[in-house]
């Protein structure tokens, strides 16, 4: 009898069953996709970001498709933590795969006080700190521009809790693998890397963006190399896990981010092209393994080989 | 909500750049309800078009085929033009929440404005058995060589107004001015307002339905990356001060013409 391949992964002792998990913000909160999928053959399901208080987004348009990628701002509109907790939370009892909360602050203390409410609600079994978002204290520069804001800001959410934390790293930085060191040595157990790239796109006619917060986010199939290069660089400089995602869409996008260092990896804007990306990426790498006599889904994290 | 890959039973243009295509789902079609919409995806595009686009389900034919109603406008709908029958497609639906249907005393006004009458024309197929003879639908169009439907809906016995930005066929001028003319006339049944088009049309007969304290229901138009709810990119602005945003795959297409806030729109 032939030995079946191992999938799992281990994401700062959080153990996952397979390396696929959805991206905050493309897999709304944990349940909407149930008429289409069974949200338990993932590893993980990273939910909507998460803020303090509730926070109703930006004015339309929000979304816009450019090539090979969609532009967003959509303004991290959320219903906030507690009603998270005590609304939506409940309707994903039945769903085995770990719930990881994505959350977001305006000032360090917001951080820690969302992780504080999380703390002792079970069924949130690890955090995903977005430090992409503005820091209203410090003129709206984003936490994840600074190597010593983004190392305060993990601190500060890791005295408040027993849960893993993986910290959501941002591409729009001049060295990324400076922050991700920094976070590592604050006590971050994983790094996500790619947040969206910040984008633009203008309507000839009336000379105006097509978003109306002018500049967004881009991500999709678009920033795939980007991010591919951004997750070998942090794998090179820190030991901790690094969960990778930009463009993901089929398994073998999947397999590209693994055979660069990544440990797990997360399907957003494939979601959107077709619900059941997740799904596919997570059957198609068990096949692939299958396939290739792989026995441990780790072999291949890091597995580049050296250009011709 | 299913997500499938069907097959296209037909593919054909009816006007200038405007497109009807019919393609095969029992579970869809036998779901399928008036104001609802799909996400249409083509299949093989290399990511680009990327997203899936949303359609207003234009009629149910023979229990299992569906019909939208497209105008050709950019990549993904130019695309959409050259498949041919047989050719598969992915299709996730029925999405969304449809028209409610009229009361009792409530007589059916259906105003459509350019495209705006792809969703309307199911809705005139639901409504027919119940109200036979009450349906009455305004029709604008830009110009006669964009108008469509109108020997279909005659066939199903529907009183029409057709107004022309041109004055090429029926009214020249706004098909809201008919229905102005229309609604300040008396009548003995109360008027319930459906309508689907351009925002400016939109606005115009919501805040005449709303002055003389009419029921009006809009069906809008939003880009969507989803369908689904995940995205949160189709906001519209709502007049709720604890929930500013409403979206439109989720909690529309089709709004009470009350709730919208149009200032915003």
């Amino acid at each position: 009898m032939s030995e079946l391949p191992d999938m799992s992964v281990d994401i700062g002792g959080l153990v996952l069953k397979n390396p696929v998990i959805t991206a905050s913000g493309t897999f709304g909160y944990g349940n909407e996709l149930e008429p289409l999928l069974n949200p338990s053959s993932l590893g993980a399901i990273i939910v909507k970001g998460l803020s303090l208080k509730p926070i109703p987004g930006n004015p339309p348009p929000r979304i816009v498709e450019t090539p090979c990628g969609l532009l967003n701002s959509i303004g991290l509109a959320n219903i906030g933590v507690n009603a998270f907790i005590k609304e939506k939370l409940p309707a994903l009892q039945k769903i085995s795969a770990p719930i990881i909360a994505n959350i977001y602050g305006h000032t360090v203390r917001e951080y820690a006080e969302i992780a504080r409410i999380i703390e002792n609600t079970e069924r949130i079994a690890a955090l995903e700190v977005n430090i992409s978002c503005p820091n209203v204290e410090k003129g709206g520069m984003s936490f994840g521009t600074d190597a010593y804001t983004a190392a305060t800001v993990t601190e500060r959410v890791k005295n408040n809790t027993t849960k893993p934390v993986i910290v959501k790293l941002t591409p729009n930085v001049t060295d990324i693998s400076i922050i991700a060191m920094a976070v590592e040595s604050a006590g971050a157990q994983a790094v996500s890397v790619t947040n969206t790239l910040l984008g633009m796109a203008i309507d000839v006619s009336t000379r105006r963006p097509k978003l109306s917060n002018t500049v967004g986010g881009l991500s999709g199939p678009a920033i795939k190399p980007i991010a591919l290069y951004l997750v070998n660089k942090v794998a090179a400089a820190v030991k901790i896990p690094v969960i990778g995602l930009g463009g993901i869409m089929d398994y073998k996008d999947a397999l590209e981010f693994l055979i660069v260092g990544a440990s797990a990896i997360q399907v957003g804007t494939g979601t959107f092209v077709n619900p059941r990306a997740a799904v596919e990426v997570a059957h198609g790498l068990y096949d692939y393994c299958l396939r290739e006599k792989i026995y441990n889904i780790n072999q291949i994290t890091g597995s580049l080989k050296k250009g011709e | 909500m299913f997500q499938e890959i069907t097959y296209i039973n037909f593919n054909r243009q009816i006007a200038h750049n405007i497109w009807l295509m019919g393609f095969c789902s029992n579970d869809l079609a036998s779901f399928a309800k008036p104001g609802q919409f799909l996400m249409v995806h083509l299949i093989g595009t290399q990511k680009d078009p990327l997203l899936a686009r949303p359609f207003s389900i234009h009629s149910v034919q023979d229990n299992d085929n569906l019909l939208i109603l497209y105008k050709t406008v950019g990549k993904g709908t130019s695309l959409l033009s050259l498949l041919k029958e047989g050719d598969p497609i992915s299709v996730i639906g029925p999405l969304g929440k449809g028209f409610p249907l009229p009361e009792k005393n409530q007589r059916p006004l259906l105003v459509a404005g350019g495209m705006g009458i792809a969703p309307l024309f199911f809705l005139t197929q639901s409504l027919i058995n119940l109200y036979q003879h009450e349906i009455k639908m305004f029709l604008g169009f830009s110009t006669s060589q964009e108008t469509i439907l109108l020997n279909e809906l005659t066939d199903l016995g529907i009183d029409l107004s057709l107004a022309t930005d041109d004055g090429s066929l029926g009214t020249k001028g706004m098909v809201t001015d008919l229905l102005d003319q229309y609604l300040d006339q008396e009548s003995n049944k109360i008027p319930l307002i459906y309508a689907c088009g351009p925002v400016d049309m939109l606005k115009r007969i919501s805040l005449k339905a709303i002055s003389l304290n009419l029921r009006c229901y809009v069906s809008l138009e939003s880009h969507m990356a989803c369908g689904l709810g995940l995205c949160q990119g189709c906001a519209v602005k709502v007049n709720n001060i604890d929930k500013p945003y409403y979206y439109v795959c989720q909690d529309g297409p089709v709004f009470l013409a009350e709730m919208i806030d149009w200032e915003a729109l």
